[in-house]
């Protein structure tokens, strides 16, 4: 609408992080350095991933116009997402330190790059524009959710590569981290089954991220008293 | 590894981010497009018209606006574009818009054919009412599309209005729930058109000795408030399509040197007809008259004006002298059996009422047939004139009509002929049905307003197309008539389309809210991420079974 506008967008997306950064305490570890490796690493991966997108699978702009959905092709694509979690566990693996600064760290680096790489040209065309759309609100209120869902992926790929793990949580941290790659395409087909609007997709995406994210805690809670 | 030496650089650049921000970001905007992104809708529309007419300036004097829309309720001040379904707004609205509001954008109906005949008429009504004066506001019409059902509805409920509306809390909750337009039209200013009215005729001789001329003339364009839909069926697609046919017909006829009538015919079709008062055949009349050789117009018996012959299949004769028993208007008259309007010319009006004045005007016996009763008749310059089939058989019908009594009156026949003869007489006089409704059809499918006509070269478009099946059956003359250049009989005014934009935008007002909301939520987050740690003890406590926890 205004740079105003943008302005008020601009706030809602950057202020969360900044405050993620902050206060959560890993600014005391001085590592800014390591936050921006992580969000290299996030371009790196998202780079692969586009390399093995466009060679192995077949182009399916098209079908956006004729409007077929194919729907195991999109399990296919989605499955690539994998890839993601193996660039979560180099940043990890890059952070020196305790449990929580390591996934605080490479979680807020990750979800700044994304925010800066994908959401921002989006905010920049279009929240400047005269034309005004609930959806870039939407789209920065959705980055804080992404937020909160990298931590948890990041905590999660933490806990797996932890060889103290209890035997007990193994397979959960396993079946939580192989469903994180389809977690759009579940939101996607229930909002589309029970025909949400774009504010109640909004709400059940954050709804699922804090369920999973207070699993992924109360694991983490367990090792860490196991490990003191 | 450079990484690890970045901590401290780091830790100097984060001193200093904030300055280079603050040079950068505006650098940026600055550098960044204008307007990057492209509005929700786009239409495009139709700019009523705009003409001088002996410079008393007529229709709408401007092109460009960037308003907000409103509804015919809701708007209040010059800064508003008034949008509305042209059946909905009244003469009296239209009168206040004029004087005080920004723009007017008109949606025409979605389907003429399903309107009553009230809305019918309150439309011409309103047509002629915007026509009468000059509006400094931008007029725009639009065709009927979902998207602007929607837009129109949207504003009609819309609650942004200036007066106070219940309690701040409310005011504040429409303004956050309710959408707002902005409307922008980007055209070039109104310029002169190069207006070049065209006159085409051709003529049948007669049997030599006689040098009687009987002149039927019409003029083929219409007139309505937008120039680009003037599609001007019944005024005047059905008197050019008759003089086509009547040529067709006499031109058979008078092929033959056995069966050629005596008087000469002379055929005409003007290009500029009622709304520019008859411009092109005032002009053709000078050309005539003023040459050397007068011969084409010596010794007219009378001048027949076709004019909105398809409304119905009664026809009415309109003089400006009662015909005088013996003579030839008479004999017309009698022999087509048609009521006679007698209204003399009265040269202070603004108009003409028929193109026969201009012809009587110069001492020629004229009329013109009409189904109208009067010339005030306002589906004479209405966009709702459109081809029907109910009005292609009335002007089959008519021109029949007029054929036979043309015929009769040029070989003179009395009504008692024999059976034999009838028959003959039938055959030459048919009109070919086929033709006369394919042309009919083209003429109302084309806009012809002088606008478009007059100003596209006479080689090209309806003219050229006329001048062709004219000179099928006779050498056809075109002259090309200009304008006064100092003082201008007429002015017609581009642009007559444009392209409009409507952006979705939301008051001023409703960006402060969003920052208040945003903040509040910040706040929250803030504490959430404050009370963490104790949110963390607790929920450890619980997860791992009320064991102690340092």
């Amino acid at each position: 609408m205004t740079l105003y506008h943008f302005g008020n967008c601009l706030a809602l997306i950057l202020a969360p992080y900044h405050m993620a950064y902050k206060y959560s305490g890993i600014s005391e570890y001085a590592t800014l350095s390591k936050c921006v490796y992580a969000g290299g690493l996030y371009i790196f991966t998202q780079l692969c991933k586009m390399l093995l997108l466009a060679t192995f699978f077949p182009d399916t702009d098209s079908n956006y116009i004729t409007g077929q959905y194919n729907v195991f092709l999109e399990i296919l694509k989605a499955t690539v997402d994998l890839a993601d979690l193996l660039g979560m566990y180099f940043a990890l693996n890059s952070v020196p330190g305790k449990g929580h600064a390591k996934i605080l760290t490479s979680a807020v680096g990750w979800a700044c790059a994304e925010v800066l790489v994908s959401r921002s040209i989006l905010l920049w065309v279009g929240a400047r524009g005269s034309e005004f759309d609930w959806k870039y609100v939407r789209s920065c209120a959705e980055s804080n959710v992404a937020l909160l869902q990298h931590s948890a992926t990041a905590a999660l790929v933490w806990l797996w590569t932890r060889s103290d793990l209890p035997r007990k949580h193994s397979p959960i941290v396993v079946s939580l981290l192989a469903i994180t790659p389809y977690k759009g395409l579940i939101e996607d087909a229930i909002g589309s089954v029970l025909s949400l609007s774009a504010w109640a997709m909004l709400g059940l995406k954050a709804i699922h991220t804090t369920a999973i994210s207070l699993t992924a805690l109360g694991m983490y809670a367990v090792l860490a008293q196991q490990i003191q | 590894m450079w990484l690890d030496e970045a901590d401290g650089f780091a830790e100097i650049f984060r001193g200093y981010l904030p300055y280079y921000l603050l040079v950068a970001l505006p650098i940026f905007i600055i550098m960044s497009p204008v307007n990057p992104v492209a509005a929700s809708h786009e239409f495009s529309v139709y700019r009523m018209q705009q003409y001088d007419l002996h410079t008393v300036p007529h229709g709408c004097r401007s092109a460009s606006f960037n308003l907000e829309g409103r509804s015919l309720t809701s708007w209040s001040t010059s800064r508003h574009c008034v949008v509305a379904r042209v059946q909905d707004i009244t003469i009296d609205q239209f009168m206040e818009i004029r004087a005080k509001a920004g723009a007017l954008l008109l949606v025409l109906p979605k389907n003429d054919t399903m309107l009553t005949t009230e809305e019918k008429e309150h439309i011409q009504l309103l047509e002629m009412a915007m026509i009468q004066q000059e509006v400094n506001a931008p007029v725009y019409f639009a065709q009927w599309s979902p998207d602007f059902e929607d837009i129109i509805r949207d504003l009609q409920h819309s609650f942004i209005t200036d007066d106070r509306s219940g309690t701040a809390l409310e005011a504040m909750l429409n303004t956050v729930s309710s959408n707002g337009y902005q409307i922008v039209v980007t055209a070039p200013t109104p310029q002169k058109m190069d207006s070049k009215p065209v006159t085409l005729h051709g003529k049948l001789v007669g049997r030599s000795g006689s040098a009687n001329t009987i002149v039927i003339a019409a003029h083929y364009d219409s007139n309505a408030i937008v120039p680009e839909l003037s599609q001007g069926a019944d005024s005047n697609a059905s008197g050019a399509v008759a003089v086509l046919e009547l040529a067709r017909i006499f031109s058979r006829l008078y092929s033959l040197a056995s069966v050629r009538g005596a008087p000469s015919l002379l055929f005409m079709l003007t290009s500029v007809g009622h709304s520019l008062n008859y411009f092109s055949a005032k002009k053709w009349l000078e050309e005539q008259m003023d040459s050397t050789d007068a011969s084409l117009l010596q010794d007219v018996s009378f001048v027949m004006c076709l004019d909105s012959i398809s409304s119905s299949p009664t026809l009415n004769m309109h003089v400006s002298k009662p015909p005088k028993p013996g003579g030839a208007a008479h004999s017309i008259r009698s022999r087509l059996g048609v009521a006679v309007n007698h209204k003399k010319i009265n040269l202070a009006d603004e108009l003409l009422a028929w193109q026969h004045e201009r012809f009587s005007i110069r001492r020629m016996t004229a009329f013109t047939l009409s189904s109208l009763q009067t010339h005030k008749h306002p589906s004479r310059s209405t966009i709702l004139d459109n081809h029907s089939e109910a009005h292609a058989q009335n002007l089959v019908d008519n021109i029949a009509l007029i054929a036979r009594a043309l015929a009769s009156h040029i070989y003179n026949l009395t009504d008692e002929v024999s059976d034999e003869d009838a028959g003959l007489y039938d055959d030459a006089l048919t009109v070919d049905e086929a033709s006369i409704k394919h042309w009919y059809k083209y003429l109302s499918s084309q806009p012809r307003s002088p606008h478009i006509i007059t100003v596209s070269p006479p080689t090209a478009g309806v003219t050229a197309a006329l001048e062709r099946t004219l000179s099928r059956y006779m050498d056809v003359t075109v002259s090309i008539h200009a304008v006064d250049k100092r003082e201008p009989e007429y002015t017609l005014y581009s642009p007559t389309g444009a392209i409009l934009y409507v952006y979705s935008v939301k008051p001023a007002v409703f960006d402060l809210i969003l920052t208040v909301a945003i903040a509040a939520y910040l706040t929250l987050v803030y504490f959430a991420i404050q009370l963490f740690p104790r949110f963390y003890e607790e929920y450890a406590k619980v997860v791992t079974g009320k064991s102690k926890v340092q």
